[in-house]
C-alpha cells in the first residue's frame, strides 16, 4: 500500500510539472501581454520601468527557471495585477470555492444517484421518460445562459434569491443567509454533472438489477426497495465514480463561468480574471493549485474504488 | 415520507421568503449606496492602473482641486491658489485641519510626497506623464505648497482634480507604493468624506461615513463597492436591489428602460471614439485619402443604430463635453461616398471592373482593421465603419481581438493597418500628448507642422478666451488634415435606483469626487 501511495504521489508531482511547463508555454505564446502593460497612455520609459519591475524583461528560459526554483522554496511568486502574494490571493479565494463546488458534488450525487436509481427500477414510466429529458437538456444547456436565466427569474422578477456574491454585504453574517447565495450557482455549477451521473446511475443499476446476485436476493424475499437501494445500488456504484473522477476537473473549471456570472469570490473567476489579464504568476500558481487538487481527487477515487470492490487489486 | 419533507421544505423557503421581504425593505431604506467593480481595486491613486481602482480612490483620496459641474476646478484640499505671472509657479494654500483616516494631520508634506512619488519612475506612478512638466515642489510652510513648472503648463489645474489624489508621507514614506500591499488591498489612508472599514477579496469593500471629514457632512452612512465583473450580471443586480448605480452600454438599454424602479441619465463624457489610420504606412499618409475616409463613413447611422442615440455627432477629436472648446461653429462631418469617390479619385485610387478600389500599379485598397473583443458597441460600430468602407470599393478585413493583445501588439509597437479605439482623457482640451508629432501617445504617427504649434500653444496658454481660439483652431485643421477619423463623442449612461439622489451632473468619475452629497430618497410606497 505504501508503495502503492508512493508511486501514485511520483505520478502525480510529474503531472503537475508537465502542466506547469505547458501552461507557462501556452500563456507566454498567448498574444498581448500583461494587462498591466496595456494602457495606450503609458510613455515608453514607464513601460520599461514595469517591465524591469516585474521581471518579464528577462529571457523566457530565465523566468521559468527562477520560477522553478521560487516554486521548489514554496513561494509562489506575487500577482501583477493584485500586487499581493499569490498564495494569499489563493486562500482568499480557495474556501469559496471549495464550499461552491463541494456543494455542487453533493447536489449531483445525491440527486443522480437516488433519481437515476428510482428510475432504473421503473423503466420506460412516465417519470424515467420526464427525468431522461430533464437530463438531456440539463447536459445540453449552457452553464451562463442558465445561470443568468435564474437570476433573472428568481432574483430580478421574485425577488426571492440574491442575484450573486455569496454573503449580503454589511448585514450580520448567518447561515440562511450563506444558504440563499449558494443556491443558485450551485444548482447551476452541478446541473449538468447531476444530469450526467444521473444517466450512469441509472444504466448502471439497471445492469445489477438484471444480474444473477440479484434475483438471488429476490428469491430470498428481500423486498424490492431493500433489492434496489441496498443490493443493486453499491454494484452500481462503480461506474458512477469513475465518471465522478473524470469530471472534478470540470467541476473546478466549470465553476469559473458559475463564479462569474453569480460574482461569487471563488479561485475560477480569479483564474479567468489573471488569464484575460495575463498575470503570469497568478495563473501558473492558480494552474499549480488546482491540479493538485484534481489529482488529489483522483488518488481518492481510486480509494473509493478499492473499497467498494475488493476485487480491485492493487498493481 | 418523501411528501413530508417536501412540505417543510416548501414551508421554510416561505418562511424565508418573507423574512428576506421585510430586510429588503430595511436595506433599501437605509443610507447605502453600493456600485460595482470589476475587480479587486488598488487603493492608491499613484499607482492604480485601471479604472475600478481610479473610480474607488476619488472617494478615499480627494486631491487639491476637484472639477464641478462645468468641469471647472474648484477648492477641494487646497482652499486657494495662485500662478506666478510667468506661468511657471503655482502656489497653493492647503486647508487647515484636515486630518487622515488614521487621526494624523494632512500637511504640505503630503502633497510633496505625493507629487515626488507621481514623478517617480520607479514607483509605479501611473500618473507620471500627466505631470511630465513639473520640475519641484516645495514646502514652503506646512500648508504652503509651490509647484515649479518647467514650462507654462495650462491643463495643471484639471490634472490636479482628475486622477492626483493625495497620499500620506506618514503611512507610505521610505516604502515601495507597489509594496504596500496592506495600505493598496485593505487598509488605505486618506483624507475623503468616507474610508475603508473592510475589504472582502473577491466580494467587497465597504467604507463608511468619516465624521471628521473636512467638508459638508456625508449624507450616506456607507458607499460599498461590490466587485461583480459581468456589466449583464451588473444589470440584474441592479435591477434586483442589489447595486444602486451602473455604468451601461446601450445594448443593456432594453432591459432598464422597462423598470420603473431603474432611472437613466445621458452625461457627455471627455472621451473620443476614432478610427486610427497608422500614417507610418503609404496608404494612409495621404491626406486626401484621410479626408475621404472621414465623408466615406456614415456616422449618423452608427449613432442612431449602435449607440441608440446616446452619442453626439464629431467635429474634430475635441469632444462636445468640454464645452467652450468644442467648435460648435464648425459643422458635424456630413456623410457623402460621392465626396469620398472624388477625394479618392484625386489621391489616386479608382474602382476597377470587379469593383475594387485601385491605384495606377493596380494595386487594391486592402488593409485590416482592429477592433477589441468583447464589447458590443465597438464590435457593432466596426462592423458598420468596415461595410461602408467596402462599399467604396476597398477590402476590409475586421479583425478582433483582447484590448490587452490589441494595445501590447500592435497599437505600442505602430504594427496595425487601422484600429477603433478611444481616448479618455482629463477635462481639458490639451491633446498634445495624442496628436503632437514625435510623442509616445500619438500611435498613428501623425505629423502636421501647423497642428503641433497649435497644440503647443494650447498647453502653454492659461487664458480661457485665447485658449478656445486656438483649439477652435486645431478643430478647423483637423478637416482639412484629420489626425484620426471620429466616429462620435460618446454619453455616459449612469443606470440607477430611482431612489439615488445628489449625484452631480457629471460624468461618474467626477461625480464621484463629490460623494459626500450622494443620498436615497426614502422609497415610495411602491418600489
Amino acid at each position: 500500500m505504501a508503495r502503492y501511495l508512493a508511486r501514485r504521489v511520483l505520478h502525480a508531482l510529474t503531472t503537475l510539472f508537465l502542466v506547469c511547463t505547458a501552461t507557462f508555454a501556452i500563456i507566454h505564446a498567448a498574444p498581448g501581454g500583461p494587462a498591466v502593460l496595456a494602457d495606450p497612455k503609458l510613455t515608453l520609459a514607464e513601460r520599461q520601468a514595469i517591465e524591469e519591475r516585474l521581471g518579464i524583461d528577462r529571457p523566457l528560459a530565465e523566468q521559468y527557471t527562477r520560477w522553478l526554483g521560487r516554486v521548489a522554496r514554496g513561494d509562489l511568486g506575487n500577482s501583477f495585477l493584485y500586487q499581493v502574494p499569490n498564495s494569499a490571493a489563493i486562500s482568499e479565494r480557495l474556501p469559496s470555492t471549495l464550499l461552491l463546488a463541494g456543494s455542487a458534488l453533493a447536489l449531483a450525487l445525491v440527486i443522480g444517484v437516488v433519481v437515476g436509481a428510482y428510475c432504473a427500477a421503473r423503466p420506460g414510466s412516465a417519470i424515467d421518460h420526464v427525468v431522461t429529458i430533464v437530463a438531456s437538456g440539463a447536459m445540453a444547456i449552457p452553464v451562463f445562459w442558465l445561470a443568468m436565466l435564474l437570476i433573472l427569474v428568481f432574483a430580478v422578477t421574485l425577488g426571492v434569491l440574491p442575484a450573486g456574491g455569496n454573503a449580503t454585504i454589511g448585514a450580520a453574517p448567518s447561515l440562511g443567509d450563506r444558504l440563499a447565495h449558494l443556491v443558485l450557482p450551485a444548482i447551476v455549477l452541478s446541473a449538468a454533472l447531476t444530469a450526467e451521473l444521473l444517466r450512469y446511475a441509472r444504466s448502471s443499476t439497471r445492469a445489477a438489477l438484471l444480474s444473477p446476485s440479484i434475483r438471488v436476493a429476490r428469491s430470498k424475499g428481500a423486498t424490492p426497495a431493500r433489492v434496489l437501494w441496498h443490493h443493486a445500488l453499491r454494484n452500481a456504484l462503480i461506474p458512477v465514480v469513475t465518471v465522478l473522477g473524470l469530471q472534478l476537473p470540470r467541476l473546478v473549471g466549470g465553476a469559473a463561468i458559475t463564479e462569474t456570472v453569480f460574482s461569487w469570490p471563488g479561485m475560477g473567476r480569479l483564474g479567468v480574471e489573471a488569464a484575460l489579464s495575463r498575470d503570469y504568476p497568478l495563473v501558473l500558481a492558480i494552474t499549480l493549485v488546482i491540479s493538485a487538487t484534481v489529482a488529489l481527487a483522483t488518488l481518492v477515487v481510486d480509494m473509493v474504488y478499492m473499497w467498494l470492490d475488493p476485487r480491485i487489486r492493487l498493481h | 415520507m418523501i411528501r413530508r419533507v417536501v412540505l417543510a421544505g416548501c414551508a421554510a423557503l416561505t418562511a424565508w421568503t418573507c423574512q428576506r421581504d421585510a430586510r429588503d425593505k430595511r436595506t433599501e431604506h437605509d443610507t447605502t449606496l453600493r456600485l460595482p467593480l470589476i475587480n479587486d481595486p488598488i487603493l492608491n491613486p499613484v499607482i492604480a492602473p485601471d479604472i475600478g481602482s481610479v473610480m474607488i480612490n476619488k472617494v478615499i483620496f480627494p486631491g487639491l482641486v476637484r472639477p464641478d459641474e462645468r468641469l471647472q476646478p474648484t477648492p477641494d484640499l487646497a482652499l486657494s491658489w495662485s500662478a506666478s505671472p510667468d506661468g511657471l509657479a503655482y502656489t497653493f494654500a492647503l486647508r487647515p485641519g484636515v486630518t487622515w483616516h488614521d487621526g494624523m494631520p494632512f500637511t504640505a508634506r503630503d502633497v510633496k510626497f505625493t507629487f515626488d512619488q507621481i514623478l517617480d519612475i520607479n514607483s509605479g506612478s501611473r500618473l507620471r506623464s500627466d505631470f511630465a512638466p513639473i520640475a519641484a515642489v516645495e514646502v514652503v510652510d506646512s500648508l504652503t505648497v509651490r509647484f515649479r513648472l518647467r514650462a507654462p503648463f495650462a491643463p495643471f489645474l484639471s490634472l490636479l482634480g482628475y486622477n492626483a489624489g493625495i497620499i500620506p508621507a506618514h503611512v507610505l514614506e521610505g516604502r515601495r507604493l507597489t509594496d504596500a500591499i496592506d495600505f493598496n488591498r485593505a487598509h488605505p489612508v486618506g483624507t475623503g468624506p468616507f474610508k475603508v472599514t473592510s475589504s472582502t477579496a473577491g466580494s467587497a469593500i465597504v467604507l463608511e461615513r468619516n465624521p471628521a471629514y473636512y467638508g459638508d457632512a456625508p449624507k450616506l452612512e456607507r458607499i460599498v463597492f461590490k466587485i461583480v465583473p459581468d456589466v449583464n450580471v451588473q444589470v440584474a443586480q441592479l435591477r434586483a436591489g442589489e447595486l444602486d448605480v451602473i455604468l451601461v452600454e446601450p445594448a443593456n438599454l432594453a432591459s432598464i428602460e422597462r423598470d420603473p424602479r431603474v432611472t437613466l441619465r445621458e452625461v457627455p463624457v471627455v472621451q473620443h471614439f476614432y478610427v486610427g489610420f497608422n500614417q507610418r504606412q503609404p496608404l494612409f499618409a495621404s491626406q486626401l485619402v484621410r479626408q475621404a475616409l472621414g465623408y466615406a463613413v456614415n456616422r449618423s447611422a452608427i449613432i442612431e443604430g449602435v449607440l441608440r442615440g446616446r452619442g453626439d455627432a464629431p467635429v474634430g477629436t475635441i469632444p462636445v463635453a468640454l464645452g467652450r472648446y468644442f467648435a460648435d461653429t464648425v459643422k458635424p462631418l456630413a456623410f457623402s461616398r460621392d465626396s469620398a469617390r472624388v477625394l479618392l479619385e484625386r489621391a489616386g485610387w479608382r474602382r476597377g471592373n470587379d469593383g475594387r478600389l485601385r491605384n495606377a500599379a493596380g494595386e487594391v485598397f486592402r488593409f485590416v482593421l482592429f477592433v477589441d473583443k468583447g464589447n458590443p458597441t465597438r464590435e457593432q460600430a466596426a462592423l458598420a465603419v468596415q461595410h461602408d468602407l467596402q462599399t467604396l470599393g476597398m477590402d476590409v478585413t475586421l479583425r478582433m481581438l483582447e484590448f490587452a493583445a490589441l494595445v501590447r501588439d500592435h497599437l505600442l509597437t505602430g504594427k496595425f493597418d487601422a484600429t477603433l479605439i478611444w481616448w479618455t482623457t482629463p477635462p481639458d482640451p490639451d491633446q498634445w500628448a495624442f496628436y503632437a508629432s514625435g510623442q509616445d501617445n500619438n500611435h498613428v504617427a501623425y505629423r502636421n507642422p501647423r497642428a503641433d504649434s497649435l497644440l503647443t500653444l494650447g498647453r502653454a496658454t492659461s487664458d480661457p478666451v485665447r485658449r478656445e481660439a486656438i483649439y477652435h483652431a486645431f478643430q478647423v485643421l483637423e478637416r482639412e488634415d484629420p489626425p484620426v477619423l471620429v466616429l462620435f463623442y460618446p454619453r455616459e449612461l449612469l443606470a440607477m435606483r430611482a431612489t439615488v439622489r445628489g449625484l452631480p451632473r457629471l460624468g461618474l468619475r467626477d461625480a464621484l469626487r463629490h460623494s459626500e452629497r450622494f443620498y436615497r430618497e426614502p422609497l415610495a410606497p411602491r418600489d
